[in-house]
């Protein structure tokens, strides 16, 4: 099989010592800022972005996957032993983690939660590796007005779905797309939004816009609302799993990834979801539902294995259709497009070693991070002494160092203020982030392809519908903005009539 | 009056604690347990959890002497805390823990014990874990 | 707990220096009412107790004051500004480059977003106006219950100014100490010596492994041909 010979290329590209370095390197910063509460994966891959560009692209993105997949590990740490959850995507987690760690099984509840995680991994970047590559095939076949379909798709998606309040979300998404309009149009050369400032012609780097809302804007709203207590640890040895524990967890662990995995891969589906729902299923299957609520290792075996495999997920649009579905992705989507590389189907046949090698770099990173986890934990633990100042003020100095490198100009400082002080607002006013940074990124591509479509209509509209997919696309987006009112007139009747049937 | 101890919850702070006992009963006084956090790490080991606490108030109860436990997480530095309780209330003697600290270490960390020492107006007992 | 034991009220998540308000000196066994978060020892989120795990909410719990916030009225001023402003700029200053490779030009798309902004500005007012409030984002270390510490915030601008300032000028190394310290600084620590000490060894650290070791770009200043 193809494939196989690929990935055997990628595992032979991976286990050159440098490589191997920097897997290490990402999974280690990757499980310390999961550990560490309001510092995530997505920040730390967007201030890491600017010292990357002395490296090879292969070297960071196997950094940056690494830091994906540890975050994930991370998060469960704090959760169990803090009942503070370091990821949103752990706070299920702390539900059962942190009553089992109450009870005295905090070495069982972080066991179940490392190995649930690795065979979680494991298995989805396998589905990763059989999925992907026929999803490729597809894209290929997609023309522009396929894309734009597909690209609006995205942009509603993450709008609509996610959040509570719609018009928010759209707000954000024209913002970010209004970020992703300044600069020289690619198409006709003229200047948009420039105000004829030479530093705004070449855009606003996305790893300007990148850091300025996930580092500055969160620092800065961290500190307006610093939470200035203490809290307790629960002290651990090392993690360790009874016969019982195994035989808990392995059906939890499997059901976990085949929630995951999906979501993650679906736009706007993210790794909260599946870890709710892989939740809610163990109550439901579960032998001891009297032990739920009272430290139950299926509630941690399960929550933990489907946010890993949505982290696998997460990859499958990423690189076989150049889109993201979740900050983190979004972060290495621009770090792609800042090497170089055209985000898209085209990238697995023309970046084919790179994409492989990353791919290896996933088995690889999820056996580092086992190896890491498993006796290390309450090493971890302790990363939490860390005085907050000292946390934010560190953020705080790594952005400028990181918005100062891309072009070594101040003005990009100033930017990166004026981006950080918008983070703010949004944060304050409860406008979601991830709309912002999607319609940065895809925006402009969005247009190209668009006003490609139309080019070949010349300038018609119907130039926009392509194929079928465009037409099922369109479908999926009128459903999804419509769906308030389908589940008004449709869903709410339907379950009336149900409920007196 | 009162007797008042700084205390962590470590083998220092046990020998501070013993050592506010034996005042209180030689003195008849109460005893106010102060137990202190800048509260601005996630976890802080000096923090006082409650079976530490619940320790402390055996251990007074055991021995008959009044007392009260007080727990501040204000953001200041246990130094400050404790001069301010001593200026502001009628405290007779404050008992502490000390330990070696290299010079380097003081620079760095700064120094509870010599803050305490330095500044509060009353006599300062301090005592060295075994 | 032993009916002697006092519990502060854990809620002191005022500026570093808050007033001195003493919180308990009669032993009751707990505070009611003090503050939100009734006080479990160890809770940066409450660890301990009975509390329900759930008890992810209280950082929502009590976000915007029940009264409207209309502070929201100057987002939608800003979106239709935004708005505005784009589609000032398509049609006054984007020149005509239309050809045939290019039917629809560099101009439709930026007007076309303009109006989604003016047309998201409305709705969205209509939205406050219907008692519509966006939840504050919530976040780990995010505490909800206390006003916004613009203090604090603003020494942090401040910090990042006077790095941005003087960058050029003096170099990474020194407007990198600065921005740590001041940072730390706003940010309520008081150990001068030691964060200096830390901010200095940071600034090197960066500036040698990155600069010099990776080839990123930061200056010298000042101190080129010392470092």
């Amino acid at each position: 099989m193809d494939n196989l010979g690929n990935l055997l290329d990628g595992f032979a590209n991976v286990v050159t010592p440098m490589n191997l370095l920097f897997a290490l390197l990402g999974v280690t910063i990757g499980t310390a800022v999961g550990v560490l509460p309001g510092i995530g994966p997505a920040m730390t891959v967007a201030l890491l972005l600017p010292v990357t560009y002395g490296m090879e692209p292969v070297q960071a993105l196997i950094m940056f996957a690494g830091i994906f997949y540890g975050g994930m590990y991370g998060g469960s740490t704090t959760s169990i032993l803090l009942n503070t959850p370091g990821e949103s995507s752990s706070v299920v987690t702390a539900i059962e983690g942190n009553k089992m760690a109450k009870a005295g099984r905090a070495a069982q509840a972080l066991a179940t939660a490392a190995i649930g995680s690795f065979v979680a991994g494991t298995i989805a970047t396998l589905l990763l590796v059989v999925v992907t590559p026929p999803m490729v095939q597809f894209a290929i076949s997609l023309g522009a007005p396929d894309y734009f379909a597909v690209m609006l798709l995205s942009f509603v998606a993450v709008t609509a779905v996610l959040g509570s309040s719609r018009v928010r979300g759209f707000a954000s998404l024209l913002i970010g797309l209004t970020i992703g309009l300044i600069g020289i149009d690619a198409v006709s050369g003229q200047q948009r939004l420039t105000f004829g400032l030479p530093q705004l012609a070449d855009g606003i780097d996305v790893v300007v816009v990148a850091v300025g809302i996930f580092a500055v804007g969160e620092a800065l709203w961290i500190a307006a609302h610093l939470r200035r207590k203490s809290g307790e640890v629960i002290p651990v040895g090392q993690p360790w799993m009874g016969k019982q524990d195994w035989k808990r967890s392995w059906k939890p662990w499997l059901r976990g990834t085949a929630l995951g995995f999906p979501f993650g891969a679906v736009p706007a589906g993210g790794a909260e979801i599946p870890t709710f729902l892989s939740y809610t299923t163990e109550k439901k299957l579960s032998k001891h539902p009297e032990e739920f609520g009272r430290g139950a290792i299926e509630g941690v075996a399960g929550p933990e294995a489907a946010n890993n495999a949505s982290a696998a997920g997460t990859l499958v649009p990423m690189l076989a259709l150049g889109l993201p579905t979740n900050a983190t992705a979004a972060v290495m989507l621009a770090a792609l497009q800042q090497w170089g590389f055209q985000p898209g189907p085209l990238l697995f046949t023309r970046e084919s070693a790179l994409v492989w090698t990353l791919i290896a770099s996933l088995f690889i990173g999820n056996l580092l991070l086992l190896v890491l986890n498993l006796p290390l934990a309450p090493a971890w633990a302790r990363l939490l002494r860390i005085p907050r100042p000292y946390l934010y003020a560190g953020i705080i100095f790594f952005a400028t160092m990181g918005a100062y490198a891309v072009n070594a100009q101040p003005f990009d400082l100033f930017l990166l203020l004026t981006l950080g002080l918008l983070g703010f607002g949004m944060r304050r006013f409860g406008l979601p982030i991830l709309p912002l940074i999607v319609g940065v990124i895809l925006g402009p591509r969005a247009e190209l392809q668009g006003r490609r479509a139309l080019q070949l209509s010349g300038g018609e509209l119907h130039g926009l519908v392509g194929g079928w997919v465009s037409w099922v696309i369109y479908a999926v987006i009128l459903v999804v903005l419509l769906w308030p009112l389908v589940g008004r007139f449709v869903v709410r009747p339907l379950r009336g009539r149900l409920v007196t049937g | 009056m009162t007797v008042l101890v700084g205390y962590v919850p470590s083998p220092l702070g046990e020998a501070a604690l013993q050592a506010a006992i034996e005042q209180a009963k030689f003195r008849e006084e109460p005893v106010l347990v102060v137990n202190t956090s800048r509260g601005d790490a996630y976890v802080d080991p000096r923090f006082a959890q409650e079976p530490d606490l619940e320790r402390v108030t055996r251990e007074l109860t055991a021995a008959g002497v009044p007392h009260t436990v007080r727990q501040l997480m204000r953001g200041r530095d246990a130094a400050e805390e404790i001069v301010e309780i001593v200026e502001a209330e009628d405290v007779s003697l404050v008992v502490i823990g000390i330990r070696h600290r290299t010079p380097v270490g003081k620079l760095i960390m700064g120094s509870t014990a010599q803050e305490v020492l330095l500044r509060v107006p009353c006599p300062v007992l301090a005592v060295k874990a075994d | 707990m032993s009916g002697m034991t006092t519990r502060p009220d854990r809620g002191g998540d005022q500026p570093p220096r808050p007033p001195a308000v003493e919180t308990s000196v009669p032993p009751i066994p707990e505070q009611p009412g003090a503050e939100r978060t009734p006080d479990l020892p160890g809770a940066a989120w409450p660890a301990t107790g009975d509390v329900p795990p759930t008890v992810l909410e209280p950082a929502v719990e009590d976000g915007p004051a029940p009264k409207p916030d209309r502070a929201q009225y100057g987002v939608c001023a800003f979106l239709a500004l935004v708005g505005g402003l784009i589609i000032v700029d398509a049609t006054t200053r984007i020149g005509h480059a239309i050809s045939t490779a290019d039917p629809i030009g560099p101009k439709p798309v930026p007007i076309l977003l303009g109006v989604l902004l003016i047309i998201v500005a409305v709705i969205y007012a209509v939205d406050v106006a219907r008692g519509g409030t966006g939840e504050p984002e919530a976040g780990e270390d995010v505490d909800l219950s206390s006003p916004i510490d613009w203090r604090t915030v603003l020494l942090l601008i401040g910090a990042f100014l006077v790095n941005a300032v003087l960058i050029d000028p003096l170099g990474w190394v020194i407007s990198g100490t600065i921005l740590f310290w001041g940072s730390a600084f706003a940010l309520g620590n008081r150990h001068y010596v030691r964060n200096l000490l830390i901010a200095v060894a940071l600034s090197l650290v960066t500036f040698y492994t990155f600069a010099i070791g990776l080839g990123v770009n930061l200056p010298a200043g000042v101190l080129q041909g010392i470092l």
